[in-house]
């Protein structure tokens, strides 16, 4: 078990291409860290560079304390597992277990004990003589699985490993790779596109875009306090929902103006957020999340009103897509373009200030497309950004995230 | 043939650099000079023949080798060229050759749709005969075949040559045909024949343009094996006039005893169009019999 | 069989069972398509070989050639060489040549390979253009420019040699000592091998998973270990297919050594296609030149045997 450090890392291609861009990343010993971000973000670069298989262009990376970049990856003592498995096709499920064993002269007795036992862990103890062409994906996955654990190596490297499984597998796999992890306590770096992925089973998780890391937190944190637009959108299904506002200064309280719509903002969501005094008489971005999106009856505060325009029954909630007078955000290189919902729909008069907004409904509440609604919104919910960076307008009861990058 | 020559793809895949820094970059160096090194001896010979054919006469038979041709000078090329049949055996072979590529695409065609769309019984065995056939040595096949033809009459006759050359080439053409053929999504003949065209109809409008590749390159196969052939047109063409290059080649010495530079300069020749075309075709064909051989 | 031709034509109605024109259209095409290329190869390949299995039975000398018709003799071919030292000297040293060649080539071109890998991009392609120059060069042009490099008295071999200290070999005869002279065809042989062994190799390794070498590699194993382990494993069938086509080549080898000695080689440098030529065609005993070739097959026939097999195994299943 060792911790591992990047610092200042960099990785470019050629004399133009940047991989990834002075990463700073501290893996405690033990911990679960995610890699995510959408492809060409250079999470998967940054996990070759600490496996050795790629050339480092700048920067240290330590595993243990150690400085690693001119090691092989052979001594650096991690282990690997590959999105396709890479298991020998032509050896048996026990010699692909045992094959990193074998390769550091482990006695052929304890090869034996350790693979049987990794084996019947992972309830692999009756196909030890099979090949992988003869095992299900599930199996090869759990194959790949074992042949890292059973080095009992210093950390772990996986490079999206459910990606080639099908939903349900996933589901399925996450949960008992997670279980694996903390049973065995070993320092793990998990690359994976899926924030759903990362969310459930990192101790923290670190979002990358365009190889810059945008921020590094616990799933909650994240989730709460995003440091930046991208994360803001990245983080979370269905998206968080994100548009434009003006602040202003009226009698001395600020107000928040969506569309045609004045929001109040309470004392103490001003007194929280001190920087967002500076943006008076500014557009700024905003951001709610869909489950804070509420019908309005009962609410006595700031009221938007709206059009419905789709109602996606999921059983347990509704999720329903709401026509605001707003303005949309029209820096969409700022967000995950992934996670963007629908736009508005044909009919509105001025295609410039309507947003769709996406709000998570009770499920016994009858609702139609068409129907005129109005939206109850806690100004204590939003989230504020600056339109021209991106960057959160820091909230002071959340200490300010480690690695915000603007 | 003699030889089948079997075409294999040529690589472009990239490798990995390893090692690090300093120590990767003298290997580097290292490994470098070792295939300069190989390169220039694989290479050699051929540059030889080129460079002889164009030195001059004392250059040639020099007890000290003259490396580079410092004077070159067309003569052995001119001398080559005014031996006697040289322009018959030019005819000849592009008689011979031209009637093969043609008949060989032809048939190959034909045969390899039948093996790739079809579903017959013999498949299997035709498929073996193919691949078996070429096995079978032309120095032994050359006793039974020479019999043959002096009973059909066709010795010493261009079209028992041509029909021998196609023979050997059809099994290699035939076998790379169906290949390509395979290579093509059935999906795109049933949209061609929901869209209204006939089988064949969808045969010639969809198959013919995709498999194009694949006609041009056998072609150039069938090109190749016959302008090098050398056993069948030794032992069946006896007359000078109906010879081909490649016997003309080979008698060019016996004749003149050792004439080194207009017989390097003849050689350079004949070697001409052949070594053009396998230049051409080598990065035309998409696989080779190693396609899927490598487990993965 | 309906069913299976059925399959093939998913948009012919299924309901009309009865025998109709457009079904035996269907059936028969394939038939009609093969025909062509079956009847060439059937007449040119196929007639011959029996015709080959015949004459090794039959007495066809210049008598027989004209009357086109050969007289049974049984197995008196046979027996006249396998109780002809001359036969088992010429079978010893056709197996001794292949087996060399074989190795010689299958080792560096393999090597030649693994050398691709190494080097930088532009010297790779450099190297790749070099090799499919020297297997496009025709087999007579080969033979001629390595006659003429091993050239008695301006041969730049035997000169380069000479000042390499390797020898004395100004003025010399490379075939007037047996030894010398198969140095020089095996040699030739070699050379214009290797390109096909290593661009196959080549394009093999590269159809290596990178992933695979990557896992070996952090799972502990230093590159020789690599190869040995996951690359060569991968590499079997290919080395199968080659081994056994060379060895198929090789074994038949005429032209060279037919050209390079003046369409007058001696008795030392008699292959068996050689012997088998020379009996037919220069003392006119086609009869047992016919018994000789069909040793000569049965000889092949277990490679052949190899190599159709591994062919099969990789071709059909695509």
């Amino acid at each position: 078990m060792a911790q591992i450090e990047l610092v200042h890392l960099s990785k470019l291609y050629g004399n133009d291409v940047t991989a990834v861009r002075d990463l700073n990343l501290d893996v405690a010993e033990g911990e679960f860290m995610v890699l995510v971000g959408p492809s060409g973000c250079g999470k998967t670069t940054a996990l070759r560079m600490i496996a050795g298989l790629e050339e480092i262009t700048s920067g240290e990376i330590r595993i243990g304390g150690k400085v690693v970049n001119d090691l092989a990856p052979r001594d650096r003592d991690i282990a690997m597992v590959f999105q396709n498995y890479a298991l020998y096709p032509h050896k048996s499920v026990y010699e692909n277990l045992a094959f990193g064993l074998r390769m550091r002269k482990v006695p052929k007795s304890e090869q034996k004990r350790r693979v049987e036992e990794i084996a019947r862990i992972l309830g692999l103890g009756d196909m030890l003589n099979r090949r992988p062409a003869q095992l299900s994906g599930g199996q090869r996955q759990r194959v790949a699985m074992g042949r890292a654990i059973v080095r009992e190596p210093k950390a772990f490297l996986m490079d999206e490993p459910l990606s080639n499984l099908d939903a349900k597998l996933r589901v399925q796999m996450r949960a008992e790779i997670a279980r694996i992890q903390q049973a065995l306590k070993v320092t793990t770096v998990y690359v994976t596109h899926d924030q759903v992925e990362a969310m459930t089973m990192g101790h923290r998780v670190a979002v990358m875009r365009d190889g810059e890391l945008q921020q590094v937190d616990t799933p909650q944190r994240l989730y709460d306090a995003p440091a930046n637009l991208f994360v803001a959108s990245f983080v979370g299904s269905p998206p968080m929902n994100l548009f434009e506002a003006v602040v202003e200064r009226d009698n001395g309280r600020l107000v928040c103006r969506i569309g045609e719509t004045e929001l109040e903002l309470p004392a103490d969501v001003a007194a929280d957020r001190p920087a967002l005094a500076n943006y008076a008489g500014r557009r700024v971005a905003v951001g709610i999340r869909p489950e804070d999106v509420r019908e309005a009856s009962g609410w006595d505060g700031a009221r938007l009103r709206g059009r419905i325009l789709l109602v996606e029954s999921l059983g347990s909630e509704q999720l329903v897509h709401i026509e605001i007078a707003a303005t949309p955000l029209e820096r969409s290189d700022l967000v995950d373009t992934a996670a963007q919902p629908p736009g508005p729909s044909l009919g509105v008069d001025d295609l410039e200030r309507a947003v769709t907004l996406l709000g998570r409904f009770d499920r016994h509440l009858l609702l139609a497309p068409g129907e005129a609604v109005e939206v109850a919104i806690d100004p204590r919910l939003l989230h504020f950004f600056d339109l021209e960076t991106g960057v959160a307008i820091p909230t002071v009861d959340v200490p300010v995230a480690a690695e915000v990058v603007s | 043939m003699s030889s089948v020559t079997q075409i294999a793809p040529t690589p472009v895949a990239p490798v990995a650099p390893r090692g690090r820094g300093r120590r990767r970059r003298t290997r580097q160096l290292g490994w470098n000079v070792l295939g300069l090194l190989v390169l220039a001896v694989m290479v050699f010979p051929v540059y030889w023949m080129v460079a002889t054919a164009f030195k001059p006469g004392q250059q040639i038979l020099s007890y000290t080798p003259h490396w580079v041709p410092t004077h070159p000078t067309l003569s052995n090329f001119r001398d080559a060229v005014h031996q006697p049949f040289f322009w018959d055996a030019v005819k000849n072979s592009l008689i011979v050759v031209s009637t093969v590529v043609a008949l060989s695409v032809v048939l190959a065609f034909l045969a390899s749709l039948a093996l790739a769309k079809f579903h017959f019984y013999g498949r299997k065995a035709f498929i073996v005969l193919i691949l078996g056939v070429q096995m079978v040595p032309l120095a032994a096949l050359i006793i039974p075949l020479y019999i043959l033809m002096s009973r059909l009459g066709q010795i010493d006759k261009l079209t028992g040559v041509i029909a021998m050359y196609l023979t050997f080439v059809l099994p290699f053409t035939v076998w790379t045909m169906r290949g390509f053929l395979l290579g093509i999504p059935k999906e795109l003949e049933e949209a061609a024949m929901v869209d209204g065209a006939t089988r064949f109809g969808a045969f010639v409008r969809v198959l013919l343009p995709l498999v194009g590749p694949g006609l041009v390159a056998t072609s150039i196969f069938a090109f190749i094996q016959a302008w090098n052939e050398f056993i069948i047109a030794y032992v069946f063409l006896h007359t000078p006039e109906k010879q081909t290059l490649m016997v003309w080649l080979a008698s060019f010495t016996t004749l003149r005893g050792t004439d080194w530079g207009p017989l390097m300069a003849g050689a350079t020749l004949c070697a001409l169009p052949v070594v053009v075309f396998f230049l051409l075709v080598q990065r035309r064909i998409a696989f080779g019999l190693t396609a899927g051989a490598v487990r993965g | 069989m309906a069913s299976v031709a059925e399959s093939e034509f998913p948009l012919v109605s299924r309901r009309r069972r009865r025998f109709s024109r457009q079904r035996l259209g269907r059936t028969l095409a394939p038939y009609a398509l093969l025909a062509p290329a079956a009847t060439a190869i059937g007449v040119i390949l196929g007639y011959p070989l029996y015709l080959l299995v015949e004459m090794s039975f039959e007495k066809y000398g210049l008598f027989e050639l004209i009357r086109h018709k050969g007289r049974w003799v049984g197995l008196a071919n046979y027996t006249h060489i396998l109780h002809d030292g001359e036969f088992w000297r010429v079978l010893a040293r056709t197996v001794v040549f292949t087996a060399v060649t074989v190795t010689l080539t299958m080792v560096l071109g393999t090597a030649m390979a693994l050398l691709l890998l190494q080097v930088s991009r532009w010297l790779r392609v450099a190297i790749t253009t070099g090799l499919v120059l020297v297997w496009s060069v025709p087999v007579i042009v080969a033979v001629d420019i390595w006659r003429w490099m091993v050239d008695y008295e301006f041969g730049v071999a035997n000169w380069t040699l000479t000042k390499l200290h390797i020898g004395n070999f100004i003025r010399h005869d490379w075939f007037a000592n047996p030894w010398t002279g198969w140095g020089v065809i095996t040699a030739l042989i070699v050379w214009g091998a290797i390109p096909f062994i290593a661009i196959t190799v080549y394009a093999g390794l590269a159809q290596v998973p990178q992933e695979l070498l990557e896992a070996a590699a952090i799972d502990g194993a230093k590159p020789w270990a690599v190869f040995r382990e996951v690359t060569l494993p991968l590499l079997m069938p290919i080395f199968v297919i080659l081994t056994s086509l060379s060895i198929i080549w090789d074994f038949q080898v005429f032209q060279q050594i037919w050209v390079m000695l003046d369409f007058r080689p001696t008795n030392d440098y008699y292959t068996m296609a050689i012997y088998a030529f020379h009996q037919s065609f220069q003392i006119s005993e086609y009869g047992l030149g016919a018994a000789i070739a069909v040793v000569m097959v049965l000889f092949m026939f277990g490679a052949t045997l190899v190599y159709l097999r591994q062919m099969l195994r990789t071709g059909e299943v695509q």
